[in-house]
Order: structure tokens, then sequence, then C-alpha cells
């Protein structure tokens, strides 16, 4: 099957995210996460887009919130994808970069759905260590 | 739910490497300058200002001149051979 075009405007795609001093309006925080939720919360959400949407999320200056997180681990669950879902959590955790105390605040937030859905931390996997 | 701590308050999650880069890249360029400012006036200024002073009160004829006494050259044989 070709995807010959992806139709991006269908992406919560933020040029408008953070800081955008140009005369567009500006999103606010709670809008930003809110799309990136409703993103992820699609029903039938495919693993293109949640590939897609985890780089671009990604590629943002900030760590994802909580409950962005949480909208893409049940996106994990619903494509029965367990390795994206340790691999999110692994990506938050390089996003903190030296903010160690960024972390363990996410999984915190996260451990009721983690035990929902029987998801392991790179942690408890022992995969954190080289 | 058992406490068996404090429960972590929420970090500042948002525009982490702005705030790094808003510190670090002006320090990065005053140091970038500093150093070529440094390398202009230690060894650059004092090394033209060698060289004209070299050339000033050069004369070419009378160094080639006593080039030619020496006998480095193939060209021209010193006076008197």
């Amino acid at each position: 099957m070709v995807r010959e075009r992806r139709d991006l405007y269908s992406l919560p795609d933020a040029p408008l995210a953070s800081r955008c001093y140009s005369h567009s309006k500006v999103e606010t925080d709670e809008e930003f996460d809110a799309r990136w939720v409703t993103y992820f919360s699609k029903p039938d959400i495919d693993a293109w887009e949640l590939k897609k949407g985890m780089n671009t999320l990604i590629g943002y200056d900030l760590v994802p919130e909580p409950k962005i997180v949480d909208s893409a681990l049940r996106a994990c669950r619903r494509l029965n994808d367990l390795a994206s879902a340790i691999r999110i959590l692994e990506a938050v955790k390089d996003k903190s970069g030296p903010h160690k105390d960024i972390y363990p605040y996410l999984i915190q937030e996260l451990k009721p759905t983690l035990t929902e859905l029987g998801i392991s931390t790179p942690e408890e996997l022992g995969m954190d260590k080289l | 739910m058992s406490y068996s701590k404090m429960s972590l308050a929420k970090p500042v999650m948002r525009g982490l490497l702005g705030k790094r880069l808003r510190f670090h890249l002006p320090i990065a360029f005053a140091l970038s300058l500093m150093a070529a400012a440094a390398f202009k006036f230690g060894v650059t200024e004092p090394r033209k200002r060698a060289y004209a002073d070299f050339y000033k009160n050069y004369d070419a004829t009378k160094e080639f001149n006593n080039m030619r006494e020496a006998g480095i050259f193939e060209s021209v044989r010193p006076t008197g051979k």
C-alpha cells in the first residue's frame, strides 16, 4: 500500500507553538496540550500517525505533559505496540536532558496508566543501563 | 494508595533549550569575539608591525649586492669574477 500524499494538515503541527513573535495568533500551552491529546486519542489512529506524531512532538523544545504521553501510550495499546510504548518513555527521559527531576515526575503521574496498560518502564526492564 | 514519600512537584517542562541558549549563546559569542580580538592584537598586529618596520627603510639594491657578493646567485657572479 503506497501512501502518496499524507495529509499533513490533519497533524497538530504547531509552527505557532511556544514562542512566535510574528503577528499570527500565539497558541497557549493548554491549547497545544489539548491538540496533542486529541491527536493521539483518535480511535483508529494508525502506526504511521503514531510515529509521525511522536517524532514531531519530540522535535519541540518541551517535554510532553503527562496527559499527552498518556494519550500516546493508549494509542500504542490500541495498536498493540508495546515496543513503541516503552520507546516513548525512553524518549521523554532523553528529552529531559540534564534536568533529572522531570522523568521521575512523569513516571509518577503515569504510574496508574502504566499499571492499567501493563507497560513496564525501561528501568524495570534493565534497559536504562548500557 | 500509600504515601511512602511526598509526591514530586511538577517541574518546568517547557522551553528548557531556549533558556539554556539564552544563557549560553551570548557567553559563547562574547568568548569567541574575545578570542578573535586577543589573536588579532596579540599575534597579527605585532606581526604586521614587524614586517612594516623591517621594510620601512629596506634598501633592495643594497641587499641584492650583499647577496651577490656572498655568491648565492647563479645568474650573476660576485663583482670581480
